[in-house]
């Protein structure tokens, strides 16, 4: 392996350009030296290594312990594969140096009791994952009888009492069964009898003692937590049915399961498996004389509680509203059979799939070395795993049950991570750029892998893929396409033209071409595509490129004059007090008019809104042009007419306003969400205007109109949705920072004249005045205001957005154009009757999945305030029997954690 | 992570070479920058190809997003000319787009990002002689996405090609030319000014290119290494 660019602290070494020769090549000390070459250990072959860095480590003089044990925690928590290399080296350590000093502590004793502050520390963080990864090192020591299995065993178990800790959350629960159960699996030999495949021969009679009672009690420990998990796991498995809260086990794994599983395995002493999971070099070395050198004892530890946020807001809002994300379980997609990718369900498979999740996660800051760590991976583990690349010139034997496909393992596992639900743990675009560098590292054996993913992922579309999961596959799917030519052979899925238009895989075909149209432009995604595609009866991709639809263009239309005038007007930058006059003169002339009977308000701002996006529909900035030079316009639009009226402005005019952008720009979707951002942005709508718009108008926008039809939801509209709910929490975001920020500003202001007061005033025994506590900073005053009407509005975009649903699936007689499918698109008949769904039953179901979206991605918000939207949104149906209302209900007490 | 592997959101050795900021001032501005420059584009790539795929990097949930798009034009033609700043209102959401998306394709050609010191007026125009980036004047090769246009050219292309060069004809120079792009919620009744959180600009940094500017000559560029 070479690690281009590393220099001494990790700082990059950059080129060097005329003028800044200020960043030389860092100094690297002899200590540094050392502790690159132990990060650095494998490059070539690390069994190899081992003696050579041995002798290196312990010729190094002046000995330095801490920049020893520094070097193995990095190694340890930042290249995980390396751990049992690293354990090996520690053990090499362990034996009496050349020297023969008697009684002397051995170095690798004095760097694994150094290396445990260290261990300490990211304890003290709660820095779950290398908390997890020195477990695992610990783990390896056991079995290297370096490290006691008593306090091993101790300290996994005070990790399993985090499980019992009252209100624990899902995510503090789920790391540290994690930390305890792969510490367990690790560790696993030493509780076979005879030391499994070890050479541990009488390892077995004094260890096997330790295996019943903890091994059961960790095991159990982490099954009851488990259980409790269950409906959880309901609503964020990626593949589910409506009506059913049992998952179906052959799409998807959830981690914790999966790993109890094994470890049960493990516990019914059936080691067989467990055995040849990973690669122990240590156990070549002649093995440890306890009675000589006694293990390590593990020092006692305490896992610190969750770390809450202090400077939290308190009373001021009477909301406390932290946002806590990953609270879900976590179900990875199963993409390929066991023969070709590890079952997950094996402890090998298991072991794999979260070396290459750790690899993932840890190398997020530079995807080109992940590909290439990810795609170098089979060197870590024992020979046979993988089938070897083609051409390559060792082989080893493949091993039954084994040799699998390092690259659709890879890619499955990516894939699994990046669609997690409710959202991944980093951004989608990282998991779509590392595909993209595996596949540019080796396209022959990355290519097919990706296309065989796609393909199968396809497929599931049709049997309850996760609308959600189903979006992100399209928006994958585009980038993906976009950075490799857009080569998809469309081909082989014209056959699912016959199917009805708003079937999942046909949703998934616009969608993704419509993404696609987004990152290239209309011609040339044409061109990829199969004739019997392009025709505008297949209803795939949209005759025209996405251009704007002026209303008023044709001279033969209405209005068609009155909005020339005022496109003149915008033209000639005539400023905007003038034009607010002019629509005014406008309107008295269309009010005495024939056409007085129509709603004059909405045809002038109708007129005055497209006029305004057509001067700025030549691109993005000449939008914020137009905006800009107009606000003052576009606020009196909003106010229907009244000045300056704060924040609120008139519900109507605002929806009108909507409405205009949206018929404006109604062949191009992103520019429809560009300009309910912007108009949001200035102010202009609020976030709950825009879901409230989306709700009664969102359907009706659209390439086609076929698609069209009773109330639904498609993922358009719930990007609108999104849009609207996460600039409201975005802007509660940015008011709480500011809070906190004037009050720390605050305080540390107070406590120095406190200070000097108090110095002033030594003698006297002045009694302390009682704290003022309202502040008469004015900053802080307006920042605080702002926040209490930001969390308002937050609320009530939450609220209309509960609402809305409710109302598009469990609609009421009074409820505009319902979907008569609503209710019965989530029993199990109707499921299995889906190949007969027409158009209303698949949008139907698409606008249950939504549903479901919303109730788990937003869930931290809608926990604050789940008491207020139940009442508004649930309180009618009390009593009723109403199975959509009952299902609603279910979801929502599930996403705000009322679900016993 | 920083000792196993380099971290890709590290500012490159791409600089403004017309800023009189030292050189510590822009270092600890590019630690804050929420401004990208965005190289090797297309001229035909548009703002909302941009917008796509940038918006990736945002997180509106967090109080970002993308603020705007300045697209880099010939100074002479008032067409793009395969650069252009993207600014978003979070430093983090810079440093995605550098994690994420440089070195990646758009418009089927590889991208590259840098954080950037912040748009200033001016900036929007190619320094090169003729108007354009340098880099396209000393290009030796054939390069049909950035003026290397020839018959060969498909009729489509030079249909998109019109509609390309008549988009920003009526950009203009100088103040207010660009779109400012929304600032932080306000509330509505507090016109006060305030200070926002937005990075700003010191009054040395002004002091220092007043009447120097138009002075120098501008062959110097963006120091567009190519590098990918």
């Amino acid at each position: 392996m070479s690690y281009e660019r590393r220099g001494g602290g990790g700082r990059r070494r950059h080129h060097r350009d005329d003028y800044d020769d200020r960043r030389r090549e860092p100094y690297e000390s002899p200590d540094d030296k050392l502790k690159n070459a132990i990060i650095k250990l494998g490059e070539v072959d690390p069994v190899e290594e081992l003696p050579r860095l041995e002798k290196q480590i312990r010729e190094h003089v002046p000995r330095n312990i801490p920049i020893l044990s520094e070097a193995f925690r990095i190694g340890v928590t930042e290249e995980p594969y390396k751990t049992p290399y690293y354990a090996a080296l520690l053990r090499l350590l362990h034996d009496p140096s050349d020297v023969g000093i008697p009684d002397e502590t051995p170095l690798g004793r004095l760097i694994l009791e150094d290396f445990w502050k260290g261990f300490q520390g990211y304890l003290d963080k709660v820095a779950w994952r290398e908390t997890r990864l020195c477990i695992h090192f610990f783990a390896h020591l056991t079995v290297a009888k370096l490290i006691s299995p008593e306090s091993l065993f101790s300290l996994l178990q005070s990790f399993t009492a985090v499980l019992d800790e009252f209100g624990v959350s899902h995510g503090r629960a789920k790391r540290a069964a994690l930390c305890a159960g792969e510490g367990l699996l690790v560790v696993c030999p030493i509780l076979i009898p005879g030391g499994g495949h070890l050479d541990f021969s009488q390892a077995g009679p004094i260890l096997k003692q330790y295996s019943p009672s903890n091994t059961t009690d960790i095991i159990e420990a982490i099954r009851t937590y488990n259980e409790l998990t269950v409906t959880q796991k309901w609503l964020v498995a990626p593949v589910t049915k409506i009506y059913s809260d049992v998952v179906p086990e052959e799409n998807a794994v959830e981690l914790l399961d999966i790993l109890l599983t094994i470890l049960q395995t493990l516990d019914r002493g059936d080691f067989e498996e467990t055995a040849n999971c990973l690669p122990r070099p240590y156990s070549e070395y002649p093995e440890i004389d306890t009675t000589v050198l006694p293990p390590y004892n593990l020092p006692l530890v305490l896992v610190p509680p969750e770390i809450i946020e202090l400077d939290a807001l308190s009373g001021d809002s009477g909301e406390e509203a932290q946002v806590k994300k990953e609270e879900w379980p976590e179900f990875f997609i199963r993409l390929f059979g066991s023969e070709v990718s590890p079952d997950f369900q094996n402890p090998v498979g298991y072991i794999l799939r979260t070396a290459l999740l750790d690899i993932t996660d840890i190398f997020e800051v530079n995807r080109k070395e992940c590909a290439r760590l990810l795609l170098e991976y089979p060197k870590w583990n024992l020979p046979g795993t993988f089938k070897p690349k083609p051409g390559a010139t060792v082989t080893a034997d493949p091993v039954p049950g084994k040799d699998w496909q390092l690259e659709s393992t890879i890619i499955e596992t990516t894939l699994g991570a990046y669609l997690i639900l409710p959202e991944s743990s980093s951004k989608s675009i990282y998991y779509t750029s590392l595909i993209t560098e595996l596949c540019k590292l080796s396209p022959s054996t990355v290519g097919p892998a990706v296309g065989k993913s796609i393909r199968k992922l396809y497929i599931s579309l049709s049997e309850g893929l996760d609308v959600e999961v189903a979006r992100r596959f399209a928006e994958w799917f585009a980038v993906h396409m976009s950075n490799f030519g857009f080569q998809w052979v469309w081909k082989e899925w014209v056959p699912d033209l016959s199917l009805t238009v708003q079937h999942p895989r046909r949703a998934f075909m616009r969608r993704a071409i419509e993404y696609e149209i987004r990152l290239s432009y209309h011609d040339r995604i044409m061109k990829t595509l199969p004739e019997s595609m392009q025709t505008p009866e297949a209803y795939t991709i949209a005759e025209q490129a996405p251009g704007p639809d002026f209303g008023y263009d044709d001279p033969g239309k209405a209005h068609h004059d009155a909005a020339q005038a005022v496109l003149n007007l915008f033209r000639g930058r005539a400023k905007a007090e003038d034009v607010i006059s002019h629509l005014d003169t406008l309107k008295s002339t269309l009010e005495s008019s024939d056409e007085g009977h129509v709603n004059v308000d909405a045809v002038v701002r109708s007129i005055a809104v497209q006029s305004l996006l057509h001067i700025g529909s030549r691109s993005f900035s000449h939008l914020l042009n137009a905006i800009e030079r107009y606000l003052p316009l576009l606020r009196n639009l909003a106010s229907s007419g009244v000045s300056s009226v704060g924040g609120g402005g008139n519900a109507e005019a605002k929806a009108d306003i909507l409405s205009a952008a949206a018929a404006f720009w109604k062949h191009n979707r992103q520019m429809v969400g560009i300009v309910f951002d912007k108009l949001m942005q200035y102010q202009i709508v609020d976030p709950t205007d825009v879901v409230g718009w989306t709700f009664l108008n969102g359907a009706v926008i659209g390439q086609f109109s076929e698609l069209a039809g009773p109330m639904n939801l498609s993922t358009f509209e719930w990007d609108l949705l999104k849009g609207a709910l996460d600039k409201a929490n975005g802007r509660v975001m940015i008011a709480r920072r500011k809070v906190t920020a004037l009050r720390k500003e605050d305080d540390d202001t107070r406590a120095r004249v406190k200070a000097s007061t108090d110095a002033d005033t030594m003698e006297v025994d002045a009694e302390e005045k009682p704290e003022d506590t309202t502040s008469d900073n004015p900053a802080l005053v307006t920042a605080l205001k702002a926040f209490s009407s930001l969390t308002k509005e937050q609320k009530a975009a939450l609220s209309k957005t509960l609402e809305g649903f409710v109302s598009c699936l469990a609609p009421s007689l009074t409820d505009p154009s319902p979907n008569p499918h609503a209710r019965t698109v989530i029993s199990e008949e109707a499921w299995e009757n889906r190949a007969n769904w027409g158009r209303d039953e698949w949008s139907a179901w698409e606008t249950w999945g939504w549903y479901r979206q919303f109730c788990r991605a937003y869930s931290p918000y809608l926990r604050t305030y789940s008491n207020t939207l139940y009442a508004i949104s649930f309180a009618k149906f009390d009593g009723s029997k109403d199975p959509a209302a009952e299902l609603l209900k279910r979801i929502w007490n599930i996403a705000t954690g009322q679900d016993a | 992570m920083a000792h196993v592997v380099s971290s890709l959101d590290q500012p490159s050795n791409y600089k403004d070479s017309q800023t009189r900021v030292d050189r510590m001032k822009q270092n600890e501005m590019l630690s804050k920058s929420t401004t990208l420059y965005i190289g090797n584009l297309s001229f035909y790539t548009t703002e909302e190809q941009i917008y796509e795929l940038f918006t990736k990097c945002a997180s509106p949930e967090d109080g970002g997003g993308i603020k705007r798009i300045i697209m880099g034009l010939d100074r002479n033609t008032r067409t793009p000319c395969g650069f252009c700043f993207v600014e978003y209102y979070t430093h983090a959401e810079a440093l995605a787009s550098m994690r994420y998306v440089s070195g990646t394709k758009l418009d089927e050609r590889i991208i590259r990002c840098d954080l950037d010191l912040g748009y200033k007026e001016g900036r929007q125009f190619g320094r090169g002689k003729s108007g354009g980036q340098v880099r396209d004047e000393h290009r030796q090769d054939y390069d049909p996405g950035r003026g290397g246009w020839g018959a060969q050219a498909q009729r489509i292309e030079i249909e998109r090609r019109r509609e390309v060069e008549e988009r920003y004809a009526d950009a203009v120079d100088g103040p207010g030319a660009v779109a400012g792009g929304g600032e932080d919620w306000k509330e509505a009744e507090n016109a006060a000014p305030e200070k926002t959180l937005k990075r700003g600009r010191s009054p040395d940094d002004e002091g220092n290119n007043n009447g120097r500017l138009g002075q120098r000559t501008r062959t110097e560029e963006d120091m567009e290494a190519e590098r990918m």
